[in-house]
């Protein structure tokens, strides 16, 4: 069994009276991906702050990778990895001043910037101020700087939000080496395409708390509902609408019956989608 | 401490710091144009008898001392000479009543009316009453027959008379000191609107080496460039040392007011607003020693005041550590407690 890279015991962080994390629980495994869903202001992003050891909890504990947060922030953040959702690099530092800096900081004696920036897609452009890059530009980079410490644990917030369709697959794709490499990923978006594609395991978070938590898969089995979708031939010569719902007893007969008494002209299934399932646990969208 | 990690922060610093234009070119040309400044103003002190003498009636001795060549010149009116002493064309202004030859004559007293500049020393008016003095024995041929009344417009001035560029000389280093701190002050601020702060400190660097070496980037910066200034304006004459720790504690003084603009500040425009106060108030000691007397003894509750009147007594009258150990002592007390209070709120704005 793998063991486990992230553990949360109820965490709990308050911004005065507002309780921003309200006492949540769970783990992460080695070589997971775990995507945090929620809203703006669910609580993704204190709760990303208080594992990278920038926030102090206000209740419960933090432990990766077997060290509580709080106690040994320093020797956490030489395993962690991390990419912020607003771009801060030095912008008037070059992108392989920008990795060197912080390949130093990290104690790395070779390194190969150049490497990392062909990498994400940034060979050739080392050399050039960060200031005359574009955002899909500066979030890659960015990604480079979470990754250039090979680290354990790597805690991305809204690493896509904002990017043109190349840079995020880009980004998606760094992700998935990560994970092949052995890191676990911590993921916070409220994409859920994104987190649909990429995660092993999903977290929902609503006003500071998890409200579910699991596979997509599982997910849209325990919360969502799938149906077929048909279109038939209508009485007037146009189409029109069948809707079958699936895993039910009466599925098969109402497929049988379908087949038999109608012109079928276009059939598929249907899965709920993540958006689905949050707004029914949830009661509001993602945005 | 780690001091890979506190090198790796300092050389971050120092580039990021020459990249800014603004502060590149305020430091590169701000400081030669503070060696300018020092090298264009007079090196010179003018000790001259320049006296101004209003007379209603004309004493033959006064006369005599003129075609003699004692430079004194004749004004029409006591307002014209008073004018003449507060605008400096005079060390001196000499006022003698009009019944100055009867009263001579009649073996009275006359009153001699004298005014002098701000800054002119003791001796030197000493030596104004005693040409007078010689002068009206001269005319009468009895000494201690007149009486001398002295008036200062303006603030007095007492000391030795000093060069204005070397009066200058505090002004221009704390100037420079100055310049750094806002520099400093602005590199923080952009640190946390930018964010990069919390990219460094999610790495294995700590708070306390973060602040470390933002401490010396800015000592660091504002240290090197005074002390080079005072090299090239020749005010490590006196006591080299002296001047070497006091700009030093200068410049851990304005890194810890410069902690203090970035706690408040969000961008560049905050920090200048933060930081012209900052400039006025510390800048104040100066002015006492290009003007002295126009400032009391209230500037000794600005810390400035230590360094400035230090670099001055020992650059400019010599003054070794027996007399300026207290205000070493002084400066030091207000570094800690300005540093510290700087820390103490940037660190809250940090976390």
């Amino acid at each position: 069994m793998a063991r486990e890279a992230i553990e949360a015991e109820e965490l709990t962080y308050r911004y005065g009276e507002l309780t921003a994390v309200d006492h949540i629980s769970f783990s992460v495994a080695e070589s997971e991906i775990m995507g945090f869903l929620g809203p703006n202001g669910a609580g993704k992003t204190t709760t990303f702050k208080m594992l990278t050891g920038q926030f102090k909890p206000k209740g419960g504990q933090a432990r990766l990778l077997g060290m509580d947060v709080t106690k040994n922030v320093e020797k956490v953040q030489e395993e962690i990895g991390v990419c912020f959702e607003t771009t801060n690099l030095y912008e008037q530092m070059s992108a392989l001043e920008n990795l060197n800096l912080f390949a130093s900081l990290f104690g790395m004696r070779s390194f190969d910037g150049n490497a990392l920036l062909e990498r994400v897609g940034l060979g050739g452009r080392g050399k050039d101020r960060v200031e005359t890059y574009s955002k899909g530009m500066k979030q890659r980079l960015m990604v480079a700087r979470s990754i250039l410490n090979k680290p354990r644990i790597l805690f991305l917030d809204e690493p896509t939000a904002g990017l043109d369709p190349t840079s995020s697959e880009t980004i998606r794709n760094i992700i998935l080496e990560e994970r092949e490499r052995g890191a676990t990923v911590f993921l916070t978006t409220h994409d859920m395409v994104e987190a649909d594609k990429l995660s092993d395991r999903i977290a929902f978070m609503n006003q500071g708390k998890i409200v579910a938590l699991d596979t997509p898969h599982l997910l849209k089995q325990q919360h969502g509902k799938r149906a077929l979708k048909a279109k038939v031939a209508g009485d007037a010569g146009g189409l029109e609408d069948r809707e079958i719902t699936l895993d039910t007893p009466e599925t098969p007969e109402a497929v049988r019956k379908l087949f038999s008494q109608e012109k079928v002209i276009t059939i598929h299934s249907e899965e709920a989608t993540l958006e689905d399932i949050f707004i029914s646990l949830t009661g509001r969208g993602l945005v | 401490m780690n001091w890979r990690i506190l090198g790796t922060l300092i050389a971050k610093d120092f580039s990021l710091f020459f990249r800014k234009k603004l502060f590149a070119v305020l430091t590169a040309i701000g400081f030669i144009f503070y060696i300018v400044i020092y090298f264009v103003m007079p090196s010179t002190v003018n000790e001259n008898l320049d006296i101004g003498l209003y007379a209603p009636v004309t004493l033959p001795a006064f006369t005599q001392m003129q075609e003699e060549g004692l430079e004194i010149e004749t004004v029409e009116s006591e307002e014209a000479l008073k004018e003449g002493v507060i605008e400096g064309r005079y060390v001196a202004g000499v006022s003698l009543p009009a019944d100055t030859m009867e009263k001579l004559a009649s073996k009275q007293k006359p009153t001699i009316s004298l005014y002098f500049t701000p800054d002119v020393p003791q001796e030197m008016k000493d030596t104004v009453v005693l040409i007078i003095r010689e002068l009206a024995y001269v005319q009468t041929g009895q000494a201690l027959s007149i009486e001398a009344t002295e008036e200062i417009l303006g603030p007095d001035m007492i000391g030795t008379p000093i060069p204005p560029r070397d009066r200058l000389r505090p002004l221009l280093a704390i100037m420079i000191l100055m310049v750094e701190m806002m520099g400093l002050a602005n590199l923080l601020s952009e640190e946390m609107e930018r964010g990069t702060i919390h990219a460094l400190l999610v790495t294995p660097m700590s708070v306390k080496e973060l602040f470390i070496a933002k401490g010396i980037t800015g000592t660091g910066l504002a240290f090197g460039q005074s002390v080079l200034f005072m090299l090239l304006v020749g005010g490590f004459s006196g006591g080299p040392l002296i001047i070497v720790t006091a700009l030093l504690l200068g410049a851990v003084l304005v890194t810890g007011v410069a902690f203090l603009i970035s706690s408040v500040s969000k961008d560049f425009m905050s920090v200048l607003a933060w930081s012209i106060p900052a400039f006025i108030i510390l800048l104040v000691p100066s002015f006492g020693v290009l003007f002295p007397g126009a400032i009391t003894n209230w500037i000794k509750i600005l810390p400035s005041y230590y360094l400035v009147d230090t670099v001055h007594r020992v650059a400019n009258f010599g003054s070794g550590w027996g007399d300026i150990w207290l205000n070493l002592l002084i400066l030091l007390g207000f570094c800690l407690v300005i540093t510290w209070v700087g820390i103490s709120v940037l660190r809250r704005r940090v976390r």
